[in-house]
Order: structure tokens, then C-alpha cells, then sequence
């Protein structure tokens, strides 16, 4: 399995939409991914970039270093909806794993370790 | 397929990361933009979004092609507070016609840090009664604007009608210690609450 996409017809940075890089695709990855979910890469993603599109490589350089949905939508100069249909295609072909956001505990926030934890960091920088 | 699905084996060896986000509201100019770039380690971003992408996933735009999408600024921060744990920052706009797009950004938030110009103190009203709705943790970060030190907590907190257990706080957007200061207020208050929803 490759994934999706067939040939890089957009010579010269891109001529096409961005949601042709999507290939018509909008709800695919769902609202099951937030926008500050993070990404990183699989050895699997490393070894075999070379033969992905220029999108999925760029996004798998960034996933070397856990790096959001977010910031992949803007280095990549795409809509943040775009950048989680390509994120998803990547991690369906298990180049990329994507890490959610915390569970929501029943105040509605992360977990007071989780809160503790980020609290100790901010008064240590 | 000549691959194990999803396999675990990601780059960072066996950690998990996690992401937690933080947000910074409040008027039109009142220091949302300098906060953020103050505080994030990477170069301030301030990014244009379509709108109806924040809150529905991809609008599927070739079923409604006169549909026109707005685009709205965002500033965007980011602080690695260790090698598993990374703090987002969105400064959200301030039009309260944006407003149903916070509640993606708002879902399983630390809290939010409410940024204020008390020579324009009606700005924030609208951010405060947000959050108040939304039980979601926050502070009130007063800016240090000319004049904004002539008038004590009581009469600010007066004047904002918040809840006594709400801090109230004075910061210098442009300083990161005072911006680091505010954040720690917000969690310890987001802590204190988490607590005792726990208890």
C-alpha cells in the first residue's frame, strides 16, 4: 500500500487547490483530532519517506520531533482541515503516529498530575 | 502491505507526548499578540484559519460553491516544558462573531488567561462571560498600560463582576517573566479546581 495520490503533476510549487492535495477528501480524519494533537514519526515513516509526495515528506521531517496538527498545517501553508486529512493518510499507512490530547477529566480539563506536572515545568524555566 | 499497522515504534523511543493548551482572550489590541510571541519559543506565528474548518473539520465547499469561508487571524505559541509535555497557546479572536469557533479550541483546555485594558474594560466582558459559561478555569491578567496601576483589585474586581475565587492579576505582556508569572497563577488555579472536583 501506498499512500494516496498519484503522480506529483504539480510542478513549480503548487497550481491545484489545497483541497486537491486532499483529493476531494474533507471528512475523512473526522473531529476525532484536535488541533493540538501531536504527531511523530514511525522508523517505518523514516525509511520509507523517500518515496512519498513532497506534502507527506515535509510532514514527515516535522514529525521527528513530536510537532501538532497545527503547526503542520501552517509550515505546510495549508488549512489546518487539510493537514488532518493528509496526517490521517499517514498514519492509516502507519508512517506517522498521532498522539491525542489528554482524556478530559469530569471538571473538564486535564488531570491534576497532568496539571501538576506542567505547572512545575512553567515555574522551572 | 509489507508493514505492521501503526506500529508503536516511533521515533522518540517509548514516550508518549502531550499536548495541553492554554488559551489567551480578551479586546481587540489589548496585548493577545505580544503575549503569546513573548512567551513561545518558536517565532511568533500568527496564522489566518478559515473559520468554518476550526469547528466542523473540512467544509465540504464543492456542495455550496457561492459559500464563502471568512479567514481569521490566530497567534499561536509553543513552550516545551519537558521532552513529553508541550503547552500550546492560541491567542483567539477577540469578535465575538467568532465566537462558536472557541469551543473546539476551548474542549480540554487548561483554562484560559483573560488579558485586559481597563481604559477599555467593556472589551473583555463578553471572553469573561465565555468561560464563566463554560466553567473553564481563568484569570484575569490585567495589562500594564498607562494607568491601568491607578485602580486597586477591589475596584477592578467591582468592575468586572467576577467571582471572588477568580485571580486577579498584574502583567507586562511584554515580559516574559510576568508572562510565565501569569500562566502559573492559571494553572495553579485550574489545579486548585481539578482538585476539588476530585475531592
Amino acid at each position: 500500500m501506498t499512500v494516496p495520490y498519484g503522480p506529483d503533476n504539480r510542478a513549480g510549487g503548487r497550481v491545484v487547490p489545497v483541497y486537491a492535495l486532499t483529493r476531494g477528501r474533507t471528512r475523512s480524519a473526522g473531529k476525532d483530532m484536535p488541533i493540538e494533537s501531536l504527531v511523530t514519526v514511525t522508523e517505518h515513516g523514516l525509511r520509507s519517506r523517500a518515496s512519498l509526495d513532497i506534502e507527506y515528506r515535509k510532514i514527515i521531517e516535522l514529525g521527528q520531533r513530536p510537532v501538532s496538527l497545527f503547526e503542520i498545517g501552517i509550515a505546510l501553508g495549508v488549512p489546518v482541515g487539510v493537514a488532518r486529512v493528509l496526517v490521517s493518510d499517514l498514519a492509516a499507512s502507519g508512517h506517522l503516529v498521532v498522539h491525542a490530547p489528554p482524556p478530559v477529566e469530569a471538571g473538564g480539563g486535564p488531570s491534576p498530575e497532568l496539571l501538576g506536572r506542567l505547572l512545575d515545568g512553567l515555574r522551572a524555566h | 502491505m509489507d508493514f505492521a499497522p501503526t506500529s508503536p515504534g516511533t521515533r522518540a523511543g517509548s514516550i508518549t507526548p502531550t499536548p495541553l493548551k492554554i488559551l489567551v482572550a480578551g479586546g481587540f489590541g489589548v496585548g493577545k499578540t505580544t503575549m503569546v510571541s513573548t512567551l513561545s519559543e518558536i517565532p511568533p506565528l500568527s496564522t489566518e484559519q478559515a473559520i468554518t474548518e476550526l469547528s466542523e473539520g473540512v467544509d465540504d465547499l464543492s456542495a455550496v460553491p457561492d459559500k464563502r469561508t471568512t479567514t481569521v487571524a490566530m497567534d499561536f505559541g509553543r513552550i516545551t516544558i519537558d521532552n513529553s509535555l508541550i503547552l500550546y497557546l492560541f491567542g483567539t479572536p477577540g469578535q465575538s462573531r467568532f465566537w462558536f469557533m472557541w469551543d473546539e479550541l476551548a474542549s480540554g483546555a487548561v483554562g484560559a488567561v483573560v488579558l485586559v485594558d481597563l481604559r477599555r474594560i467593556d472589551d473583555c466582558f463578553a471572553a469573561i462571560d465565555y468561560f464563566e459559561n463554560r466553567r473553564l478555569p481563568f484569570v484575569v491578567a490585567v495589562n500594564g498600560f498607562p494607568g491601568n496601576d491607578e485602580f486597586g483589585a477591589e475596584a477592578v474586581r467591582e468592575a468586572l463582576v467576577v467571582d471572588p475565587d477568580v485571580p486577579l492579576i498584574w502583567t507586562d505582556a511584554r515580559d516574559v517573566e510576568s508572562g510565565r508569572a501569569t500562566l502559573v497563577s492559571l494553572v495553579e488555579h485550574a489545579l486548585a479546581r481539578a482538585a476539588a472536583t476530585a475531592a
